[in-house]
């Protein structure tokens, strides 16, 4: 793997993982929000 | 035995070795790996004498009945502070210092993904801390509804409160982005041929963590955000008065609450199935099923939350469920136990300080697993709730579990870390004041569970005492056998000096740089024949 590629894969990897951080987040607010 | 064979040259490859910048500077913007584990490591520990030292406060007054040192409200803020800085300031930093300082040297990378951001999720804590230990001296004192941060009691804290969250927030944000940092590195950064399978098993159960990390940080800090925004915004998403559930909060906070109690052990059992194969100079046994077993604990943990919640009131399927999913974790636990012992039999065991927390370890974080299946029987947990035998089963779980394979960790790679071995009478005299103290503190706390004493409480009927005068002595012994601790480390340059393998069975990628690592390692891929290969 390329020094590019890998710095690809990185910027991906992360941006996906920050997606589903955020999804959690704001997912249990909505929870919250549903339920009260 | 056979030596790993990999690229020497990888080690001290110092085509850009321009090494540390001097002064503060060196440490306020460091991106290297090593230089960040340091930070965390000597945090986690600057806390673990701050929490410790709150322990001391509640013993002291717990010695005998009566109330002796402080006000029951000062006492409350002591056990919630306690507990929320030896969670998140102590035992998850100190995981996480490990990882910065071992992961890239297992994997062969040269450093962590993100070093940046490794850079930010350290320098967050001692902000997040600072703030959390300011409470202390506000109108109203820190805060004293437990670590648990309950509504509507919390709703009463006074001025702290906002700082509180703030704090939690934050610390939130560190372990994420040092979350994300460790899957893009574990998944990106791996030396070519080391496959997933291959990946020592400290790296593995630092990558499960740190999935873990990501699907609960963020229920916390959603569950706290609620919490703010009933305080200060007009919100009712836990008050009763406004149509809000106070319940709810408890099964959001324990759907991060539970999965958290294994983000603070599976790091550990992959600390001591490195160091159990070293001493006992054989391969691990099992580790692929001990990879299976590791990733199903992670899964249960997910779907246990309300053993928690059993006196809350929950419908009797719901009791079921959460009573025999929680007995099922101590299946893959069990697998772990029994390959840690299989590892050992028939082994040439020796005895060196790390290997000594090991074992206690895998002993002691048995009798916390134990515990943990009688609480887990719904009809039993009705009487335990709330009582000091939940108090010992966690401790028993986070003391002589988590913070003994962290110190068996430290044991293990100081002499990597400063390039010299430290003093081992020391280190044996450590682990053995600790081990004797940790069992005389919280053993007795089973039988003042057992007898009725409730948790969280000043003061206690006269019944209690003999127990609890054991347990305070324990707990003063436990906590000044730390500074033996200190000591090692005050000396840990002054010994002889370390080989590059450091331990005659050591194995792995880490065990082929010099020691102490150089500042800079594999800034070229390792061709490595990889961690278990090296004992075949």
């Amino acid at each position: 793997m390329d020094e590019l590629e890998r710095k690809k894969n990185i910027r991906r990897t992360t941006l996906i993982f920050v997606a589903i951080a955020l999804a959690f987040y704001v997912g249990f607010i909505m929870m919250g929000v549903v339920r009260s | 035995m056979t030596a790993t064979t990999v690229d020497t040259n990888a080690a001290d490859h110092d085509d850009h070795d321009h090494g540390p910048t001097k002064g503060i500077g060196r440490w306020l913007y460091s991106t290297n790996h090593k230089d960040i584990g340091t930070m965390y490591l000597i945090f986690s520990l600057t806390m673990f004498f701050i929490g410790g030292a709150m322990a001391m406060v509640i013993r002291s007054e717990l010695a005998i009945p009566g109330l002796q040192f402080v006000h029951p409200e000062f006492f409350n803020q002591m056990t919630t502070m306690h507990a929320l800085i030896m969670v998140f300031g102590a035992v998850m930093p100190a995981f996480v210092g490990l990882a910065n300082w071992m992961i890239p040297l297992m994997i062969g990378a040269p450093d962590m993904a993100l070093p940046r951001m490794n850079n930010w999720s350290f320098w967050i804590l001692p902000i997040a801390f600072g703030i959390l230990l300011s409470t202390l001296f506000m109108p109203g004192g820190a805060p004293a509804g437990g670590w648990t941060m309950y509504p509507p009691l919390i709703l009463q804290t006074g001025d702290a409160f906002p700082f509180l969250i703030f704090a939690v927030h934050l610390m939130g944000l560190s372990s994420i982005m040092g979350a994300i940092n460790v899957i893009v590195t574990i998944i990106n950064m791996r030396a070519p041929d080391m496959t997933l399978l291959k990946m020592p098993m400290f790296v593995w159960t630092w990558l499960i963590t740190a999935y873990l990390l990501i699907a609960v940080m963020p229920v916390l800090a959603g569950a706290v955000t609620m919490l703010l925004t009933d305080q200060f915004f007009g919100t009712s998403f836990f008050l009763a008065a406004g149509g809000g559930d106070p319940v709810m909060f408890q099964h959001i906070f324990w759907f991060f609450g539970h999965p958290e109690v294994y983000i603070m052990i599976l790091p550990a059992f992959g600390v001591v199935s490195e160091i159990i194969p070293t001493f006992a100079r054989k391969k691990l046994f099992g580790h692929d099923s001990m990879v299976y077993a590791a990733s199903c604990i992670a899964f249960l943990s997910f779907i246990v939350w309300a053993h928690h919640m059993f006196t809350v009131g929950m419908p009797l399927t719901g009791q079921l469920f959460f009573m025999f999913a929680t007995m099922l974790i101590a299946v893959p636990t069990g697998v772990k136990i029994f390959n840690w012992v299989a590892t050992m039999w028939r082994g040439s065991m020796t005895f060196e300080t790390p290997m000594l927390f090991s074992l206690a370890f895998v002993f002691l974080f048995t009798i916390g697993g134990f515990s943990g299946v009688m609480l887990a029987i719904q009809p039993a947990d009705v009487q335990y709730h709330d009582t000091y035998f939940v108090v010992a089963h966690f401790h028993y779980v986070l003391v002589p579990g988590s913070v003994f394979a962290i110190m068996a960790g430290a044991y293990y790679w100081l002499p990597k870390w400063t390039g010299h071995m430290y003093n081992e009478k020391l280190g044996k005299l450590h682990f053995w004041a600790s081990t004797i103290f940790v069992n005389l503190t919280f053993f007795p706390m089973h039988f003042l569970g057992l007898a009725g004493m409730p948790r969280r409480i000043p003061d206690y009927s006269t019944q209690f005492t003999d127990f609890n005068t054991i347990a305070s002595i324990g707990a003063i012994g436990f906590g000044l056998s730390q500074l033996i601790f200190i000591a090692v480390l005050l000396t840990a340059r002054k010994g002889a000096k370390a080989t590059d393998r450091v331990w005659e069975g050591s194995h792995g990628l880490e065990w082929t740089v010099p020691s102490p690592a150089p500042w800079h390692t594999f800034t070229t891929p390792p061709k490595a024949r990889i961690a278990n290969e090296s004992f075949e």
